[in-house]
């Protein structure tokens, strides 16, 4: 069974009034277990309204939201369990932290879900080794951090409260290369360990194909496709007619197709790219 | 909740109203509030009345949209209203029952007052709604600029205004986000008494706080680095001008004005 399922979510915003906007148009998806999703989409596609009904911060119009089979509107409870099931890091993460150390605001989410305080304890420490959240950062304040470090400590947070599904809105932005690459490598570590769902919202299409299982292209307040990174790259042509990016290199190889050169339509890393080049040499093509 | 609000709301436009100078609004509607206020009898609230109409039809604004500048102040109004029909106590005695003594002229002066209440806000809330926060405070700086000696001047009180009206929908958005993040958080909001509900409060206004500081400190860069210092040789981009309009708009304040006065004289015998 899909640990994440929406049936035919409606959602409008302002409803009744002269300024009504459907940002979600009855959206149905199902998201297995284990995964790790992508959702890509350009600004005002419905991303974000969308991720927001995955724990419940926004009631549907219409159409329900099912984590674990469970419609989480069904009830108060029910509705408080998807908040702990769901965890959902924001963009810009490090502008939520408030406590005096960063051992306390880590401490917040499990401590929202009245856990005992052993418990609370391990499962800080346990986020925070995870995200590389030194001991001496933890008696720190946060504010006392770099933006980087801020961003780990923020994630650390969610994390805390080991959500069965985590989804990350924009955890790159704003980030050098380097801070980048610890982040995707942390998500993806978090996921082949604790074998959960993850769901990250990205504009880079790198990073998109460097750690996605599958890919969800949102366009205009509808699912345009939900499939695996290999096949939503051969649809490159129709990503980039709607103005969604597609990495370099799968550009270069379109063009080199374009030119007439036999070669494949789902290449989406450079390693990849190696692999083809290589094989066309060795068929004696002239690259 | 915080989107209810409809002070400062500004409806664009470009009817004869909205092309008018701010300045002129601005003395226009005072002069206006003072004169409602100057009305002592039905005659001449009716004239006032009848001239707020015209200029809401001149203004193009929708009714609806004017008339739910007066929802908030409902309490206010029937407040008012109740206190005045119960302790006003000349003219005709309607009923006497016990404590309760209603007279025809506790009834008058209860709807005399609901009038004035509900013209000053209309009145008020044309302004903001044909004027855009930017050109309001321009037009007070103008207005005040003959006390420019003062410490701090004129100028500096407008730029505040101006920046303090510009971040408050930036505000709400950031108050949401943070609120919403903190949700995800687990935080609850929304149950608990008043104490509990205070201290759930801290997780959204400590970031928000921390915001606001980071945002003053990057709008004074970024306009230090545009060259902003205070009013000193400042020019401006749009020259207020008086034009034709102002002068009809004027002399049809004037009218009514003087129409007041002479409804007073004649009919000073009525409420």
């Amino acid at each position: 069974m899909s640990i994440l399922k929406t049936d035919n979510l409606t959602y409008k915003y302002s409803v009744g009034t002269p300024f009504e906007v459907t940002a979600l148009d009855s959206v149905s998806l199902e998201v297995e277990k284990g995964e790790l999703v992508a959702v890509i989409g350009h600004t005002g596609s419905g991303k974000s309204t969308l991720i927001q009904h995955f724990n419940g911060l926004l009631k549907p119009t219409e159409g329900s939201v099912l984590v674990d089979g469970q419609d989480i509107w069904e009830s108060k409870k029910t509705l408080r369990e998807a908040r702990f099931k769901v965890g959902l890091c924001f963009q810009y993460p490090e502008y939520q932290l408030f406590e005096e150390t960063v051992f306390a605001d880590i401490a917040f989410g499990p401590k929202n879900m009245k856990l005992p305080e052993e418990e609370i304890k391990e499962r800080v420490l346990r986020a925070a080794e995870f995200t590389g959240v030194t001991k001496e950062m933890l008696e720190k304040s946060p504010f006392d951090l770099s933006g980087g470090e801020k961003r780990r400590v923020a994630i650390a947070g969610v994390m805390a409260m080991e959500p069965e599904i985590l989804i990350l809105d924009e955890p790159t932005s704003g980030l050098d290369p380097k801070g980048r690459d610890t982040i995707l490598r942390l998500i993806r570590d978090y996921r082949d360990n604790t074998g959960s769902t993850v769901m990250i919202v990205s504009h880079s299409m790198e990073d998109v194909a460097k750690i996605a299982t599958k890919v969800l292209v949102m366009n205009r307040a509808t699912v345009m496709s939900y499939d695996t990174v290999p096949e939503t790259y051969r649809h490159a042509e129709e990503l980039l007619s709607v103005g969604l990016d597609v990495p370099q290199i799968t550009k270069i190889f379109m063009e080199l197709k374009r030119r007439g050169l036999p070669v494949r339509d789902d290449v989406y890393t450079v390693e990849q790219a190696v692999v083809e080049i290589d094989r066309l040499r060795k068929e004696g093509v002239r690259v | 909740m915080i989107k209810d609000i409809t002070i400062g709301q500004y409806f664009p436009g470009n009817s004869v109203i909205h092309r008018m100078d701010p300045r002129m609004k601005l003395v226009l509607t005072i002069v206006y509030i003072v004169i409602i206020f100057l009305c002592k009898n039905f005659w001449a609230l009716g004239l006032m009345l009848l001239s707020l109409v015209v200029m809401c039809a001149l203004s193009g604004v929708p009714a609806k949209v004017i008339l739910k500048s007066i929802k908030p102040i409902a309490i206010i109004i029937t407040f008012t209203a109740i206190l005045n029909i119960f302790y006003v106590r000349t003219g005709e005695p309607l009923l006497d029952w016990h404590f309760i003594h209603i007279t025809t002229g506790g009834v008058f002066t209860a709807v005399f007052m609901i009038i004035r209440i509900c013209a000053l806000v209309v009145a008020s809330s044309l302004l903001t709604y044909t004027t855009s926060p930017t050109q309001i405070t321009d037009g007070i700086e103008r207005l005040f600029s003959p006390l420019k000696f003062m410490r701090g001047g004129v100028h500096t009180l407008a730029m505040m205004m101006t920046i303090a009206l510009r971040f408050i929908p930036t505000l709400i958005d950031e108050f949401e986000k943070i609120t919403n993040a903190q949700k995800a958080r687990g935080a609850d909001l929304e149950t608990g008494n008043l104490v509990e509900r205070a201290k759930a409060l801290i997780p959204v206004l400590v970031p928000l706080f921390i915001t606001s500081f980071r945002r003053a400190y990057e709008l004074a860069f970024a306009m230090e680095c545009r060259c902003y210092h205070g009013a000193e040789g400042r020019t401006r981009m749009k020259i207020m001008k008086y034009s034709k309009l102002d002068a009809f708009g004027f002399l049809f304040i004037l009218f009514a004005t003087g129409g007041v006065i002479a409804l007073n004289m004649f009919f000073r015998h009525v409420v």
